[in-house]
């Protein structure tokens, strides 16, 4: 039963109330997920200690070649967010995709990975972008690749009872490069993505130099497509070329069949289409700077 | 274009100022000293015999004032839908639920109720009740519920014994001999299709507040469609005299769509029976998890259709099966299976006809009225039987239906005339609204997204004759200052009759919107009503309504006949105004107008109805208005045109367009019948594509919050044209007929033929989500 | 769990409350203060009926801690209706006939006030991106949409004329 909710003004306030609560109070940024959690009874704390009044946690800066975005920064925020669309489309058209305005106002891109839930828009976005996360506790600052934080599905690494994840931050864009997103949904609004798919690709001319590629639920945290990754090495940017990695996408596509999100044979059989459809948003962002 | 001065106009709501400010109060919304909180445990089982209760643990918890279980709940068998009151006399109706029973047969049946100082404190209360169930075999579908081998959900309370678990009677509507409109007919087209639960989703979820005063007279505050006839159910469930309990609405509901003809779940009998206990007020709101598993669906059915026609399309023989999933318990589920067949086989002219429908009790949340109330379910599989047979017989849809549609004066299997039609007109604009013509052209070779286009058509009720007991009572008094006051027990559950009922007074009174005042959806002070069903309150009401108000204009015009010393009838009243009707002033010159001069001077020939209202009070007379009425039925028709893009790559539909045009008779507000046009429609679009309620192999709901049922939201619509056709019927007032379930009968038909015009895959099944499209493409 | 007193600002008007660690913003302001205007539609922000505006943006009350109120700006449709009259917004959705049950209403309009606040010439899109979480079971959300650019087209006009919204 939440006895306290704190306002720290800094991070270093933050992760000292975590020290001193032993493991029974949490950190809350938007909340759109752990209130639900907490009133469902899946999670419980003594205390939040709320990020929202942390000044340096409010923004997204381009700073020493990436792009940084902190705790406080809502999907609303970045969506429309000129260094986002400008460095990273594909977390833009993501965020736009989360729930509904309202949520979107409040939800946080680092509470979206936090949360653990592998087809979490923001998260699955940041993934293609070689995502790093700045975490902080009592001891100080780690440096986690976004690979790095889930323990399994629906699990995070990330203890919210002594760890607070600060900031994100991947590179920015180079020339040549392009990223997109694209999400399989059942209506427009109020709905997780029945799978997701991001993309940030390399150009060099008419070839594919890299891509990486997640696809996502299929496994705890989105997940990289290694084969068609792999396969797009050095590939020339062509139909044909998407349309095999939308293929061997599928190798790493483990998908679980659920009631509500669709069957494992449903999925496996759009997955291609939402790959290559992908990779062609990619290339085109790619094209266009 | 309308003649008259307020029917017929778009008049803004009397309401708007309330609900767009958040002055207006809903059940929800009231709060009353001393006011206490209710929860309820909900059964975890589909089916189990409660075999101990016990209470002790959660009466100690500190803030508990009452707690119901089936050990000191009411003991008299009920049917929470009006069904048990307006069974009509010649069937038993069906009574099949206690309060709180011993056996719990769906998940989410209620076990017991608790009232507390607060909701946090009821909720925790709850799990401190300890329940032992004895797990009893359950069934899901229908059709195994028929077998031999079934559990038997109700025994010894009227099942049919024509079948195992089939509810009241099964519904057997011959026309002629099928038999031989089938022998006679070239071409013979049967197929079988599978319709899903569907819920009505309301905004505002069940709920009721309850008081009992010194006297023990109850009021409840309520979110039902019907006051008057909950309020006699209320009464046999708890054994008090009607008379003693007053059921309203705030004044406002927040939607029904079905989900309330009769109790609002059991929110009116569990907040009363927790107020009787703890002698204060309670307050039960479902939360919309409960709305979603403790309040009826739309039911699931298999319904099949087999048509014969001859080789030039003329229909011959349409002979009809239907077995719907009607869950725990009955409600509607005896009056639903005819009201489908009934609809279906009315939309054509078809000499030899067949029905055969019923209800079957399964495990699963109680299904019960929904929009349409079995017409959507009859209207899917038939206008897609129609289709085939279009194809088979190389004709196109549209002028096979131009064939075959009822004309008026028609014979057809219902007990009352096919008094007025405009279908013909109605698919001629809704035709030329979706481009009908670019049908088989939409097309490239190779193309991945396909488009289609397709129709239907449909009929429906403007009141629940003859399925139902259906009448309605108003009356109108003429206050001393010359305003109206009208009295209907019908509520207003968001369809605007708040206003359009008073556009029907003022228009027969001849008085302004301004000087009459409605009580409406309150059982003290207004006569019995039906209430808010079957697309009635404009046709039915509104005729009780017209009634009252020509008997008030009646005895107005009588007495001011005595001092204009000419006849009644050259009296008319315009805005308020009495005067002689134009043209006969000069036959009154003279003679008896100076008797007016007691009443106003110098001002000639007219009074004002407030002067001559006053003139009487003051001599001991009111004039009061009484409508009792019994309604006729007459038959609204709509057509609905859909175009669709199906993505074959991932089995997306979308809508590109939807086109409803509709014979309401004469729309007295044409504004709010586009409202209701448009808010079917898009019902509509979620039934065809992503609405439905599954349930595991435990007999859980898999859809039971706004985040899993997949309803549009307003990012899902496509462009809806709402075309509005006017006819005007004699049986109704002003010439309206029934609109408000009408808009939900048809657009997930006509979606159906355009997703199979695209594809050349024909569904048998919807919803017809991605994946379900997807598997039909690709296998 | 002990409750502290928080102060925020609510329509206008600086107001000063109790409030438990636990609770939601809309507990507070229904069951609390009384202001029953904004709506519990299903209290998991999936329904968008209980949207408010928290410091310009419109939010789920059911999902905004109420200790985070504090210090913050908050509408709630109480607070629509100026001291001239309704706001074209309330006008127009009465004019429009975007009004049926009216469960959805207050949190529409808010939704809706959030987007004309800040832009008065949205694209169709944006009214639909704006209104995109607020469920309406009643109209089918075309009359909401033509509402809303009506209260936009009023509010452009009022804004040349030197208007005082």
């Amino acid at each position: 039963m939440v006895q306290n909710y704190v306002f720290p003004a800094t991070v270093s306030e933050a992760v000292t109330v975590l020290s001193t609560n032993r493991g029974k109070a949490r950190i809350i940024a938007g909340g759109t997920d752990l209130i639900l959690e907490l009133q469902e009874g899946k999670n419980t704390c003594d205390v939040l200690v709320d990020l929202t009044q942390i000044a340096e946690l409010k923004n997204i800066t381009e700073e020493n070649g990436f792009i940084r975005i902190g705790a406080s920064v809502t999907h609303a925020q970045a969506a429309k967010s000129e260094l986002i669309l400008r460095h990273a489309p594909a977390l833009a058209q993501a965020c736009r995709k989360v729930g509904s305005l309202q949520i979107r106002n409040m939800g946080t891109i680092i509470g979206n990975v936090v949360t653990g839930n592998p087809a979490a828009d923001a998260a699955v976005a940041l993934a293609c972008l070689d995502t790093t996360a700045e975490v902080t506790t009592l001891d100080g600052m780690q440096t986690m690749p976004l690979e790095d934080m889930y323990a399994g599905v629906c699990m995070s690494c990330i203890d919210s009872c002594c760890q607070v994840v600060t900031h994100v931050r991947f590179p920015v864009k180079r020339t040549g490069q392009g990223s997109a997103y694209l999400r399989m949904e059942q209506r427009k609004a109020l709905a997780l993505p029945m799978l997701a798919v991001s993309a940030l690709v390399s150009l060099d001319g008419d070839k594919f130099e890299w891509a990486r590629l997640i696809i996502a639920p299929v496994g705890a945290g989105p997940q990289h497509a290694l084969d068609a990754e792999e396969f797009l090495k050095g590939a020339p940017v062509s139909a044909a070329t998407m349309t095999e990695a939308g293929q061997l996408a599928r190798n790493q596509a483990m998908f679980r069949s659920s009631a509500i999100r669709g069957s494992k044979e449903y999925r496996m059989g759009v997955l291609p289409v939402f790959v290559e459809r992908v990779l062609q948003a990619a290339v085109e962002d790619a094209r266009r700077a | 274009m309308s003649q008259f001065e307020y029917v017929g106009k778009s008049i803004g709501r009397r309401d708007g100022v309330d609900k767009t400010t958040g002055r207006g109060l809903f059940t929800t919304d009231i709060f009353l000293p001393g006011m206490l909180f209710a929860k309820v445990l909900r059964s975890p089982h589909p089916h189990a015999r409660i075999v101990s209760i016990d209470t002790t643990e959660a009466e100690k918890l500190p803030g508990v004032k009452a707690i119901m279980t089936h050990k000191n709940g009411p003991k008299n068998l009920f049917n929470a839908a009006v069904p048990m009151f307006l069974t009509i006399p010649q069937l038993e109706r069906v009574l099949d639920q206690y309060l709180f029973d011993e056996i719990v047969r769906h998940v989410g049946d209620e076990v017991a109720a608790v009232a507390a100082t607060s909701e946090a404190v009821a909720e925790k209360a709850l799990g401190l009740i300890k329940v032992e169930y004895e797990i009893l075999p359950a069934v899901f579908d229908a059709l195994e519920a028929m077998k031999p081998e079934a559990p038997e959900l109700h025994a010894g309370k009227g099942c049919t014994p024509e079948g195992k678990n089939i509810p009241a009677e099964i519904v057997k509507i011959p026309y002629n001999d099928v038999e031989k409109g089938l022998a006679e007919s070239d071409v013979i087209v049967e197929q079988t299709f599978e319709l899903p639960v569907q819920k009505q989703v309301q905004m505002e979820t069940q709920a009721a507040v309850a008081q009992v005063d010194g006297n023990g007279d109850v009021t409840v505050w309520s979110t039902t469609q019907t006051p008057h006839p909950s309020r006699a159910i209320l009464g046999q469930i708890f054994g008090i005299a009607a008379s003693k309990i007053r059921v309203l609405a705030p004044p406002y509901v927040g939607g029904g769509f079905g989900v309330r003809i009769g109790l609002s779940g059991k929110a009116e009998p569990i907040a009363m029976g927790l107020a009787l206990l703890a002698k204060r007020p309670v307050k039960l709101v479902y939360t919309r998890k409960e709305d979603f598993i403790a309040s009826d669906t739309r039911h699931a059915a298999y319904v099949t259709v087999k048509l014969g026609a001859k080789k030039d399309g003329t229909f011959q023989a349409l002979d009809m099966k239907a077995v719907f999933n009607t869950g725990a318990f009955c409600t509607f589920g005896a009056e639903l299976p005819g009201v489908c067949g009934a609809m279906t086989l009315a939309i054509y002219r078809i000499p030899h006809q067949r029905y055969f429908g019923h209800s079957v009790y399964t495990n699963r949340t109680s299904a019960g009225a929904m929009r349409g109330f079995g017409n959507p379910q009859g209207n899917l599989a038939m206008e897609q039987v129609v289709d085939m047979m279009a194809e088979k017989l190389g004709m196109d849809p549209l002028e096979l239906r131009r064939k075959n549609i009822m004309k008026a004066g028609d014979p057809w299997c219902l007990p009352y005339p096919c008094s007025t039609t405009e279908l013909s007109e109605c698919m001629r604009q809704g035709a030329e609204s979706i481009g009908w013509e670019r049908r088989g052209k939409l097309n490239e070779p190779g193309a991945v997204k396909l488009r289609g286009l397709g129709m239907a058509v449909g009929t429906h009720v403007s009141n629940a004759w003859p399925f139902c007991v259906d009448y309605d009572n108003a009356y109108v008094t003429i206050q001393p200052d010359g305003s109206a006051h009208v009295a209907s027990g019908v509520p207003d559950i968001g369809t605007g009759t708040s206003t359009s009922l008073v556009q029907i007074a003022a228009e027969t009174l001849g008085m302004s919107m301004d000087s009459i005042s409605l009580t409406y959806g309150d059982t003290l002070g207004t006569p019995f009503d039906i209430g808010s069903h079957a697309s009635r309150t404009c046709y039915a009401a509104g005729t009780a309504i017209k009634a009252a108000a020509a008997d008030a204009r009646k005895q107005l015009l009588e007495y001011a006949a005595g001092y204009f010393n000419i006849a009644p009838e050259r009296l008319e009243i315009k805005a308020g105004l009495i005067s002689p009707v134009a043209g006969s002033l000069d036959e009154c010159s003279g003679s008896g107008l100076c008797q007016l001069e007691e009443v106003k001077e110098g001002k000639g020939n007219s009074v004002t109805v407030a002067e001559l209202a006053y003139h009487a009070h003051v001599r001991n007379k009111q004039f009061i208005g009484v409508g009792r009425i019994v309604p006729e039925n007459a038959p609204p028709w709509h057509a609905c045109f859909a175009e669709v893009e199906v993505d074959t790559r991932t089995g997306q539909v979308r809508i590109v367009k939807l086109a409803a045009a509709h014979d309401v008779g004469r729309a007295i507000n044409p504004m709010i019948v586009e409202g209701q046009i448009e808010g079917g429609a898009a019902q509509g679009i979620g039934y065809a594509l992503s609405e439905e309620i599954t349930y595991n192999d435990k007999g859980r709901q898999q859809q039971y919050s706004m985040h899993n049922y997949m309803l549009p939201t307003a990012e899902d619509m496509p462009e809806i044209h709402s075309i509005i056709v006017e006819s005007h019927d004699p049986t109704g007032p002003f010439g309206a007929k029934g609109a408000g379930e009408c808009s939900l009968v048809c657009p997930a038909s006509a979606i159906a033929n355009a997703v199979a015009n695209a594809t050349g895959y024909r569904f048998k099944q919807i919803p017809m989500t991605p994946e379900r499209v997807f598997k039909a493409l690709n296998s | 769990m002990p409750n502290q007193i928080i102060s925020f600002r609510l329509n206008g008007e600086v107001v000063e409350i109790a409030v438990s660690p636990e609770e939601m913003l809309l507990d507070v302001l229904r069951e609390k203060m009384h202001l029953t205007g904004t709506k519990r539609g299903c209290g998991k922000g999936e329904c968008g009926a209980c949207t408010v505006i928290f410091n310009g943006k419109a939010m789920n009350a059911c999902l905004i801690p109420a200790m985070r109120a504090k210090g913050a700006d908050i509408q709630t449709i109480e607070g629509v209706e100026g001291p001239g009259g309704l706001h074209p917004l309330q006008q127009s959705f009465i004019d429009k006939g975007a009004v049926q049950c009216g469960f959805c209403t207050p949190g529409m309009i808010m939704s809706a006030k959030a987007l004309l606040d800040k832009n008065k010439s949205p694209s169709k899109e944006q009214i639909r991106e704006a209104v995109g979480g607020n469920i309406c079971r009643c109209t089918g959300y075309v009359k909401i949409e033509e509402a809303v650019e009506d209260a936009a087209r009023q509010l452009r006009a009022s804004a040349v004329k030197g208007g005082d919204l």
